[in-house]
């Protein structure tokens, strides 16, 4: 199966110039240094109709126009404008499998189908990035009864500027567990837009961001409960020194109709450093009454008395710091089922 | 031994709560220290170990000739002090175990020996544990993560136990535990207990001192040790209570 996305790029490219590069003002974008998007966005790139270069056998992937026309968020368009290599793969029905996607130095597109009631773990790997900016997206489709976990974890690198777009359909009794350790030094912005379509379906959120130096991370989600019985959460903790900065920003939207929606959304911040800082933005848009939807956020330093006590037993403070930082980070991923994001999880925790 | 001289702490709005406190431990004794509530006891222990709520105003406080109001929290405890606080932190997430073993290690790096291994201190542990009939729960939860009040302080003892300090100063051990819980600490404090040691123990009650016996009973009453004497000065407080007493 051959494609050819010229088209498409040049439709994205046109949507991304009538959007125009984000300004402060924008709500997608309230938190994120917008200055530091480079001109190339805009630029008019040479479509040259890159073919798909990996599409499986049989792939049944449909990739439609990924709703270029309605789309707002340019790092959602960025990938598609810029001919990114679109990466297809169908997971089967009713398979266990585990994958590793290998991250592209520049624009990436993965488009996804977990087919019915298959079971995936999907790590999500970084390649160093040469150029001044890195845009990659992936569209999932997660049919009935599937089982995602997607996760990164990656290790210090240095990232000058990154976009991560996710545009992830879940249907009926679906469950998504998605996870994220962000360490890196370099601006990044992770971009989710989720809709769970099919009742019962199940999305999970858990990113820890440990920071220092300028590095500032940058985390917007839409979650779209368009089904009842549909369950989201979002839970990120934060460990800041230096100047470093996490924004998140957070929508819940249920729709009319959908009784029995349950949603959390928590923010756990400690401020190590001085002129660190944290801002969070709860949206939630109800259109139902029969719903449960909690938020909160908290922020704060470390325990004063737990490190008295730690210190007080003999652990120099530096020792006692670390091990608070760790039982905080570690109660993020402790409720996940053991398998294989857990696993990496708690191994990149123990090695911070 | 331990060496409190003139020592004067005050809180973060300026008031003042230890207004000049001498005490001389010598190896072998036995401190109680009594008094009514909000006299100072607990900040006398906290500001010894180096609590940075309280700043200290005056004094000198020396273990074995060297003043630990000049050294780091984790310098004075591997330097041989030990306070066990009236509540104990709870650090839900880092496993009891673990931590004992980074507080045993942390203090034999300080003393230049090699790091005890997990064979060697899981024997440890087992031995002090069993000296405290303590169970596996103390093993798996997080420091003290939703231990009882009684279960709390035991577990004060047995880092007391692991670590062997040269001087333990314990807050309040006795509150909280049952009658068969008393003293099975208190025996567990005499087991640890030496010649070369010492242990202040501040208690409301003459209970705990029936299985420890004191030295010297001292009592402090705003910011002061008002009064010290023998084991019958215990005796006499409880029956008496404090009113009786002069200040200076
Ligand atoms: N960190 C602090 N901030 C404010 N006040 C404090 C602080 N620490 C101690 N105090 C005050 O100092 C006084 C002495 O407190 P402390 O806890 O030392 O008393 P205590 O003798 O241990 O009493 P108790 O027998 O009730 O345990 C009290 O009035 C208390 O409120
Ligand atoms: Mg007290």
């Amino acid at each position: 199966m051959s494609y050819n996305n010229t088209a498409l790029a040049q439709a994205a490219q046109a949507r991304i110039n009538a959007l125009g590069i984000p300004k402060r003002n924008n709500e997608l974008w309230s938190f994120f240094p917008v200055n530091k998007i480079p001109s190339v966005v805009s630029a008019e790139s040479a479509a040259n109709g890159t073919a798909d270069s990996a599409a499986a056998e049989g792939c049944t992937v449909e990739c439609a126009d990924f709703g270029i026309a309605a789309e707002t968020d340019i790092a959602a368009l960025l990938p598609i404008a810029k001919s990114a290599p679109i990466m297809k793969k169908d997971f089967a029905a009713g398979e266990t499998e585990m994958g590793l996607i290998k991250s592209r130095a520049d624009f990436g597109h993965s488009v996804f189908k977990i087919q019915k009631n298959a079971k995936v773990s999907l790590e999500i790997l970084d390649n160093k990035v040469e150029h001044e900016i890195a845009a990659e997206r992936f569209d999932i489709n997660v049919e009935e009864g599937a089982e995602l976990e997607i996760f990164f974890a990656n290790p210090a690198n240095e990232l000058p500027l990154q976009f991560r777009h996710f545009a992830i359909k879940q249907a009926a009794k679906s469950t998504v567990h998605f996870s994220n350790i962000l360490q890196d030094a370099g601006i990044g912005r992770i971009s989710i837009d989720v809709d769970l379509n099919g009742e019962g379906a199940n999305f999970d959120y858990r990113s820890l961001s440990v920071l220092k130096g300028t590095a500032s991370k940058h985390q917007r989600l839409t979650i779209r409960h368009n089904a009842p019985n549909t369950v989201s959460t979002q839970f990120a903790r934060n460990l800041l020194d230096e100047k470093s900065y996490v924004s998140y920003d957070g929508s819940v939207i249920v729709g009319n109709g959908c009784s029995q929606v349950n949603s959390s959304q928590l923010v756990n911040s400690i401020l190590l450093g001085d002129e660190s800082s944290v801002s969070v933005k709860p949206v939630l848009k109800i259109y139902h009454d029969d719903v449960e939807c909690t938020h909160g956020n908290t922020c704060g330093e470390l325990d004063a008395d737990q490190m008295f006590y730690l210190t007080s037993r003999g652990i120099p403070a530096e020792t006692a710091k670390k091990m608070l930082m760790k039982s905080f980070a570690k109660e993020l991923f402790l409720p996940l089922n053991d398998g294989p994001a857990k696993k990496r999880l708690l191994q990149v925790l123990a090695s911070l | 031994m331990l060496s409190i001289k003139n020592l004067k702490a005050s809180i973060e709005d300026g008031t003042q709560i230890l207004k000049g406190i001498n005490l001389e431990v010598k190896p072998g004794e036995v401190h109680a220290i009594m008094g009514p509530n909000g006299s100072g006891k607990s900040t006398l222990s906290k500001v010894i170990a180096g609590h940075p709520a309280y700043t200290v105003n005056d004094g000198v406080v020396e273990l074995d000739g060297k003043n630990l109001l000049d050294m780091e929290i984790c310098e004075r405890a591997n330097s041989g002090l030990f306070i066990s606080t009236q509540y104990p932190t709870e650090i839900p997430g880092v496993n009891n175990v673990e931590f004992l073993k980074m507080a045993l290690n942390s203090k034999r790096n300080f003393l230049g020996l090699p790091e005890m291994g997990d064979a060697d201190f899981k024997k440890l542990c087992e031995e002090k544990m069993q000296l405290l009939e303590m169970d596996d729960r103390y093993r798996d939860r997080g420091v003290n993560e939703g231990y009882s009040g009684g279960e709390k302080k035991r577990n004060e003892i047995l880092q007391m136990a692991i670590l062997d300090p040269k001087v333990s100063f314990l807050d309040e051990t006795d509150s909280g535990l049952d009658i068969d819980a008393l003293r099975i600490v208190a025996n567990g404090i005499n087991h640890i207990m030496s010649p070369e040691k010492a242990v202040i123990l501040v208690t409301h009650y003459q209970r705990l001192l029936d299985y420890i016996k004191p030295t010297y009973v001292h009592v402090l009453r705003h910011g002061k040790i008002i009064l010290s004497g023998g084991p019958e000065l215990a005796l006499k407080l409880e029956e008496q209570g404090y009113d009786w007493i002069e200040e200076k």
